[in-house]
């Protein structure tokens, strides 16, 4: 069959400067498209134009393809429930479907892995709108031929195209994008599985600020939310991670299995992720630190085991330490190589017992000559510390005498154990004015 | 150093213990934390016409149909606990649910049905408020546009916290109708046979009696604000136990309120022959002479306070399900410029009632009794719909209602079919 040519998507969906939804506007696109929502019901007939049944449902299969391909439909024969392979549709319009044979299987339809149906799953179900940073409700879907095959190109989300599959007849059926969302920059959550098989936008959404996709995961239903985080690379997954509101992110971590919770935990700042750690059952917490490295688990577990109220429950374990006698080219190449690790301000040199002596910044290390000592650079101003013990009130008043933007934390025999971060103090801050209302906590800033 | 009481308690409102307060502390806390939608939403159950429905019940059956209001109070119990479930577990207010489960003709048929009668329960509240300050030589020239303003004022203006405060605040009012049950001196051994032993005269009163008593403590309005008041609130499955006795004691305080207004005016009004009262400021003003000024005041202050508390309701309800319905669910705590829908629709819904209320002329009555009626027909529905999705095992997952709790759901819905088909026929035959 000789399908009509429809340039791709992607060159007619244009973003409106000032509007955040994608519009499909030319006509001859809007002819072509098909809605799913007024097809249901249509009549289904063989190549003789003879009736066969009615249409329930449009099954499309998820893979690497942006613009999944309709696999099959579900077609009402009598009381049965039949599946119609998609390569058996000779025409599809908004008024009739046609099939090249009458050979009809009448077996029940069961779900199939990777598949979502149309109607059942995506209609009226959220979904997230990547370009517009926000959860919908679809309305309706459009199809239309695309690379030989009919395939799933957009989401519409007006009100007006809700409305109209109220009314019967052609008007429920006439395709009205005024509003569609090119599915390419759609996260469609929930197929039968839960799991989320579009292609599309994990590239979209890699492009998004950690902070933004932790607003969207906040707006999303719980099963939803774990099928998010499976379409995230794991790397920004545990900054979005970071990023959430507690409440939040404890219902997101019993959402997932262990294992995934304790890959991103481990990816997570070591202090972020034994903040959660610490708020969760002592069942649940061991059952994801038993899936983590021995290492790993071990600086988890004892930095869970610290106060939240004092220095060593905010700390973070990320520091580069370096002796008095190594080099600053050293010092450089242990900073590059964990520069994945938020470091950046510097270095911690200590003497042969392993006890502080100063905090080299990276503006002295990169100024510096490359074989020069460190113990040449150590000078005054010397770094303030605070004790493991001290609670967060005396970090923060020796945090402002200090102006750095972390102070280190040392144990009884002055040996440097971690850094607490300006950013960590805000947030011990933040959680202590919302415990005693605003006006308090802003007085604690101040 | 210990852990300091405020960390324990942030604790306690997360359901892990903290060593350095007592258990019963931390549960306490933990409890007031999660405590709201179903105080607030079951006491705003007992609004002008509930209370004149109880009045009604009071004195013109005595303590005979006590029954009827623990059985509506047992639905109450058991369908507020179902719609905070739902709220909870899929995050989503009913209307939206309905759209996404049942297509969009339900959901439309669902809001628009919700939104007109919403209109006239919110009608309804504003004209016990006028009724109530005429108790009190107040205009309702000027205590209606107050009331408006005041309940419009304090959602637009304050966060989910401020206003959940003044919805307490609001409901503590209550317990001046068991003051005035106390001061009426009802006989208890009478009262406790009609709890318990149902009697009901087949006439066409009787039955609109208790069909308007289930009706106003099981409305669709309350269901739905229940079940969006829980996603506002952003509560999560761990908050489920205590969210449970939130709701189990909201919808047994309706009850009891409605029950000890049923009393006073049992013992007083029904026992003196007054048989017939037309609305709950009629109930007051009799109350004086029978059990003193101090009782028909605090009748009427009672009657104010669940006319204000309703009517912050009603609008936030509707708003919640129309932006739920559009596909834009909105938050109390959400600025007038992210949610202009949510908004618009409560200020549309309050003004609207409010000029029924002052337009010289508008049809009251008619307003009035086509408000019950629809109300009882959405009822049936949005019971079926709520029905429909706690037993759906995609979307309901593990809190899926089991085979025991369906039967006892069908059951409530099989009564509330009966007693609205009876009240139907009644109305139109």
């Amino acid at each position: 069959m000789k399908k009509p040519a429809v340039p791709a998507i992607q060159t007619v969906t244009k973003r409106i400067v000032g509007r955040r939804d994608s519009v499909l506007a030319r006509k001859n696109i809007r002819d072509s498209l098909v809605s799913v929502a007024g097809l249901i019901g249509c009549p289904v007939r063989d190549n003789d134009g003879r009736d066969l049944g009615k249409l329930v449902d449009v099954v499309v299969r998820h893979g690497e393809e942006t613009y999944p391909a309709v696999s099959g439909l579900i077609v009402k024969v009598g009381a049965r429930k039949s599946f119609i392979d998609g390569a058996r549709i000779s025409k599809l319009t908004r008024d009739e479907i046609r099939l090249s044979s009458t050979k009809i299987n009448l077996k029940e339809y069961t779900r199939r892995p990777g598949e979502s149906l149309l109607d059942a799953d995506v209609i009226d179900h959220q979904i997230v709108d990547v370009n517009g940073l926000r959860v919908v409700r679809s309305a309706d879907l459009y199809l239309a031929p695309l690379d030989r095959e009919i395939r799933l190109v957009g989401v519409d989300v007006s009100f007006v195209s809700f409305l109209r599959r109220v009314f019967p007849g052609t008007i429920r059926r006439r395709a009205t994008p005024d509003r569609v969302v090119d599915w390419a920059t759609v996260a469609s959550l929930t197929d039968s599985g839960g799991q989320v098989r579009t292609a599309g936008p994990r590239s979209a959404l890699a492009q998004l600020r950690p902070a933004d996709l932790a607003d969207l995961i906040e707006d999303l239903v719980g099963r939803e939310q774990s099928a998010f985080i499976e379409m995230l690379d794991p790397n920004l997954a545990a900054d979005v991670l970071e990023e959430m509101e507690d409440d939040e992110l404890q219902g997101l971590l019993r959402g997932l299995p262990a294992e995934r919770a304790a890959e991103l935990l481990a990816l997570m700042e070591p202090d972020e992720s034994a903040e959660v750690l610490r708020d969760l059952s002592d069942g649940h917490r061991e059952s994801i630190l038993s899936e983590m490295t021995g290492e790993t688990a071990n600086i988890l577990r004892q930095l869970v085991a610290f106060d939240e109220a004092l220095a060593g429950g905010v700390m973070t374990t990320h520091m580069v330490i370096c002796k008095e006698d190594d080099s600053v080219a050293h010092a450089l190449s242990l900073l590059v190589k964990h520069k994945e690790r938020d470091i950046s301000d510097g270095v911690v040199i200590v003497d042969n017992k392993g006890k502080l002596r100063d905090h080299i910044q990276m503006i002295e290390l990169v100024s510096a000559e490359p074989l020069t000592m460190l113990k040449d650079l150590i000078g005054p101003p010397f770094p303030t510390a605070v004790h493991i013990d001290t609670p967060i009130d005396g970090v923060i008043e020796e945090f402002s005498n200090n102006r750095g933007s972390s102070i280190i934390v040392v144990d009884g025999t002055r040996k440097p154990v971690c850094r607490v971060m300006a950013d960590d103090l805000i947030d011990a801050l933040v959680a202590r004015s919302a415990k005693r209302g605003f006006a308090q906590g802003s007085s604690a800033l101040t | 150093m210990t852990e300091t009481k405020k960390a324990a308690v942030k604790k306690a409102t997360k359901g892990v213990k903290a060593p350095a307060i007592s258990p019963r502390k931390i549960r306490l806390a933990a409890l007031l934390a999660v405590m709201g939608p179903g105080i607030i939403a079951g006491l705003s159950d007992d609004d002008p016409a509930g209370i004149t429905t109880y009045s009604q019940m009071g004195a013109k059956y005595g303590y005979r149909l006590l029954w009827v209001l623990v059985l509506s109070t047992l639905a109450l119990i058991l369908f507020q606990d179902l719609g905070s479930r739902i709220g909870v577990v899929t995050r989503q207010g009913l209307i939206g649910l309905v759209r996404q489960k049942y297509g969009a003709r339900s959901g439309i048929f669902s809001a628009s049905s919700l939104i007109i009668a919403n209109i006239g329960t919110m009608t309804a509240e504003f004209a016990g408020i006028a009724a109530a300050g005429q108790l009190f030589g107040v205009s309702k020239f000027l205590s209606v546009p107050v009331a408006g303003m005041l309940v419009t004022f304090l959602v637009l203006r304050g966060s989910f916290g401020r206003v959940e405060k003044v919805f307490f605040l609001l409901s503590a009012v209550f317990l001046s109708y068991i003051l005035a049950g106390f001061m009426a001196h009802p006989d208890w051994g009478q009262a406790f046979h009609g709890m318990v032993v149902p009697s009901m005269p087949f006439t066409r009163d009787a039955i609109f009696i208790a069909t308007a008593t289930l009706g106003t403590t099981l409305a669709p309005w309350g269901l739905a604000f229940i079940q969006s008041y829980a996603v506002d609130k952003r509560l999560t499955r761990d908050d489920l136990k205590l969210l449970r006795v939130d709701v189990w004691t909201g919808s047994l305080l309706t009850g009891i309120i409605g029950f000890f207004v049923i009393v006073t005016c049992a013992a007083t009004l029904n026992r003196q022959g007054i048989f017939t009262i037309t609305d709950a400021s009629q109930a007051a003003a009799a109350l004086k002479p029978l059990a003193g000024t101090l009782a028909k005041e605090l009748f009427a202050i009672g009657l104010i306070g669940a006319a204000l508390l309703a009517a912050s309701i009603l609008p936030l309800s509707t708003a919640y399900s129309v932006s739920d319905l559009t596909g834009r669910p909105a938050a109390i705590d959400d600025g007038f410029a992210e949610a202009p829908l949510f908004y618009g629709t409560f200020a549309a819904i309050t003004v609207i009632a409010a000029g029924l209320i002052l337009l010289p002329g508008a049809p009251l009555v008619t307003i009035l009794l086509w408000t019950q009626v629809l109300n009882a027909v959405l009822l049936l529905p949005l019971l079926c719909y709520m029905f429909g999705i706690a037993r759906d095992s995609r979307l309901m997952g593990e809190f899926r209602a089991g085979k025991g709790m369906q039967a006892i759901y069908l059951l409530i819905i099989a009564m509330v079919a009966l007693c609205i088909g009876s009240m139907l026929w009644f109305t139109f035959h």
